[in-house]
């Protein structure tokens, strides 16, 4: 079920994750059901499956906007912060970006990107505008610096999340479900940005549905079912020789073929 | 500090009977007001187009005249323009509802607006004439909609017949007024009084919360 | 039945001192009821569970009793509670604080609530605080949300001063009023009252609605 450990490219690079079976419960639902997974420095980890299965829940286990219930988060070595000041440190070294974007409405998009080095990093104003700049030229926003999120489309909204993330210099980069939210014109402008992190060797876990996408950029895919990793390997494995009868049911529901 | 809320057992029936009125005037105002508001609204909609300044003139006063005004006014001036006389019941009931359906109006037109245009057009594409659209569509909906605003401004009827007893109207209010002046135990009555009004209030205002958070699916589109 | 219209051309001088007595217990009141009210809306969103409870029953209470009654318990009672020999105006202040206090608070809280949660997650994926997550993302965005609603609680509240007319505070509506007694002219200067109010009124009802229509929050 699980890809041969010789397959996995990445694996020579320090472990930058570890979910060592991890459990998350909400109420009488278990939405993780002991879930472990590694993910090495320059990797790009692809979580796929179907809505519900726990993809996301994971995600935002790793920053802690959601808290376990039983096993263990490592990030860099240290286990997940308990206590919010260690938290927030960790999350400094995280960027997550969300589906719908969230971009505060009410400033620019530069003063979106400047706003975690300056109010988290207390960068000095002009090195935070610098940065700023920076990433959204990194992006290819540098001519919407001045314009308020009301004012741009999906997919130049997400691009400058990126770039707000991108600003805080984290060691990993978390995406939940970046394009669900886009329409089919606009995606492709997100993943774009998405392939050129990837191939600057930025570490990244992204929760997708985009298939082409995971099969192309991704290092390792592992498949959720119902608050479990059913099979994890390459994406040559995942996608052209599944291993388990559920992945293929999975991916043929998405109409990919072979 | 010595409490006797006997003064409250010696003259309940008095007060209760305070209660009655209160509940009666809020009711009758609140009734009168939300037909009226309704045809107002109507009116201002759909009706002939130089009614409308008027309508929204008539909204606009009551927004600005405090309900004390409107209802002093009703009583002591009201008659003698129109030459009748009326009781001071009547009064605060014809000030209640003159006061109240502007609000109403304004919350009927606010539900209707709301109401998405997609689903006008989606009925005009089936075929329905505008009043069919508004009767078996829009307003249903809007409806809906309008129900937390209803609720707030029963809310606002019932403490507004309080300001009746200025001119001595004998709901809770004026009677409480009448056994403090007459024991000298303001402290009991008015405490009663408030007592009273909020068993009155409170469950109006939780009420109306729970039954809209029931039904609010029905005017989401 | 004749009409002597000059009353109230006569009387002007005490009819403008009751219109600033108007005024001033609008502003004081907003003065007042605008810190506290964010105090209590704090108190009831990150105190501890008794201080919630407390700030919340507060809120209830004043939410849910008439404000005239409010007004004439303040006059009975709070001498003796409090000891203190309070005039009518301050009384008649104290009684509207604790009213638009109470929805304020509300009126806060509420805006607080409406920034959706995404909005916190972000900042705090950023690694901000949840201090620095309220001051510099969800305050600045439910500020507009609160403004309309406050400008609505300032015309209501205008109006509602008339209230405290019945524990003899010389504002507008209780020098009409003693206007009338003295000259029995009943209808000219009830009906001036009622043009005065509207006069002043009609403008404000007026700057509320584009308030509205210019901080309407659309998602």
């Amino acid at each position: 079920m699980n890809g041969d450990a010789t397959e996995r490219a990445k694996a020579t690079g320090t472990k930058v994750i570890r979910y060592l079976d991890v459990v998350k419960r909400y109420g009488n639902f278990t939405a993780l059901a002991g879930v472990s997974l590694d993910v090495h420095a320059g990797e790009v980890v692809c979580l796929i499956g179907p809505s519900g299965s726990g993809k996301s829940t994971l995600l935002r286990c790793t920053n802690g906007l959601e808290t376990i219930d039983g096993g263990d988060i490592e990030f860099e070595g240290a286990r997940l912060g308990r206590d919010e000041r260690t938290l927030r440190a960790m999350r400094q070294r995280m960027g997550m970006v969300f589906q719908n974007f969230e971009l505060f409405p009410h400033l620019t998009a530069e003063q979106n990107v400047a706003e975690g080095p300056r109010t988290v990093l207390r960068a000095a104003p002009a090195e935070a505008k610098r940065r700023a700049a920076a990433m959204l030229a990194k992006v290819g926003l540098a001519d919407k610096a001045a314009s308020y999120p009301s004012a741009l489309s999906g997919g130049q909204q997400q691009r400058v999340a990126i770039a707000r993330a991108l600003a805080m210099e984290p060691d990993v980069m978390l995406f939940d479900e970046p394009t669900s939210a886009l329409d089919p014109e606009t995606i492709g402008e997100v993943l774009n940005v998405m392939k050129v992190l990837a191939d600057e060797g930025m570490t990244m876990v992204v929760v997708t549905h985009e298939m082409s996408f995971a099969r192309r950029v991704g290092d390792w895919v592992a498949v959720f079912d119902a608050g479990r990793i059913v099979e994890e390997g390459p994406p040559e494995q995942i996608f052209d020789r599944p291993a388990t009868a559920r992945t293929r049911e999975f991916l043929s529901h998405l109409g990919w073929g072979g | 500090m010595d409490f006797d809320f006997g003064v409250i057992t010696a003259n309940w029936r008095f007060l209760a009977d305070g209660v009655w009125i209160t509940v009666l005037l809020a009711l009758a105002s609140g009734a009168a007001s939300l037909v009226a508001g309704f045809i107002l609204a109507l009116l201002r909609l759909r009706g002939p187009r130089w009614l409308r300044p008027a309508i929204v003139f008539y909204i606009d006063s009551m927004r600005a005249i405090p309900v004390l005004v409107v209802l002093v006014w009703t009583f002591f001036a009201l008659p003698i323009v129109a030459n009748v006389t009326m009781s001071p019941f009547m009064a605060g009931l014809i000030g209640l509802t003159a006061h109240l359906a502007a609000y109403a109006a304004e919350i009927v037109r606010a539900g209707i607006e709301s109401v998405r245009p997609g689903q006008t057009r989606a009925a005009l594409a089936l075929g329905m004439s505008h009043p069919q659209i508004l009767r078996r569509i829009v307003l249903p909906q809007a409806l809906v909609r309008m129900l937390p605003a209803f609720g707030s401004l029963l809310s606002v009827t019932i403490k507004d017949t309080a300001i009746a007893s200025v001119i001595a109207v004998p709901e809770l209010m004026r009677q409480s007024e009448t056994v403090a002046g007459q024991s000298f135990q303001p402290i009991e009555v008015y405490t009663f009084a408030m007592l009273m009004y909020f068993l009155l209030l409170y469950p109006v205002t939780r009420g109306v919360d729970r039954f809209y958070r029931r039904v609010a699916h029905l005017g989401r589109s | 039945m004749t009409f002597d219209w000059s009353v109230v051309w006569q009387h002007r001088d005490a009819l403008a001192a009751g219109t600033a007595t108007t005024f001033l217990l609008t502003i004081a009141t907003m003065a007042i009821a605008v810190p506290c009210g964010m105090i209590v809306a704090a108190l009831r969103l990150y105190g501890v569970a008794p201080v919630r409870s407390l700030a919340t029953a507060y809120v209830e209470l004043f939410r849910n009793l008439p404000l005239i009654l409010v007004v004439y318990w303040a006059f009975y009672v709070l001498p003796i509670l409090t000891g203190l020999g309070l005039s009518a105006l301050a009384t008649g202040l104290a009684a509207l604080s604790l009213n638009v206090t109470a929805y304020n608070a509300e009126t806060f809280r509420a805006g607080i609530n409406s920034i959706r949660r995404g909005q916190v997650e972000a900042a705090l994926a950023l690694g901000m605080s949840r201090t620095q997550a309220l001051r510099r993302i969800v305050v600045p965005q439910a500020l507009r949300r609160v403004l309309p609603v406050l400008a609505s609680t300032w015309v209501s509240l205008f109006k509602d001063t008339s209230l405290v007319s019945v524990i003899a505070v010389s504002e507008l509506a209780y020098v009409s009023m003693q206007v009338r007694a003295q000259t029995f002219r009943v209808l000219e200067m009830l009906t001036a009252m009622a043009v005065i109010y509207w006069l002043l009124g009609y403008p404000q009802a007026k700057l509320v609605d584009w308030i509205q229509r210019r901080y309407a929050v659309t998602e």
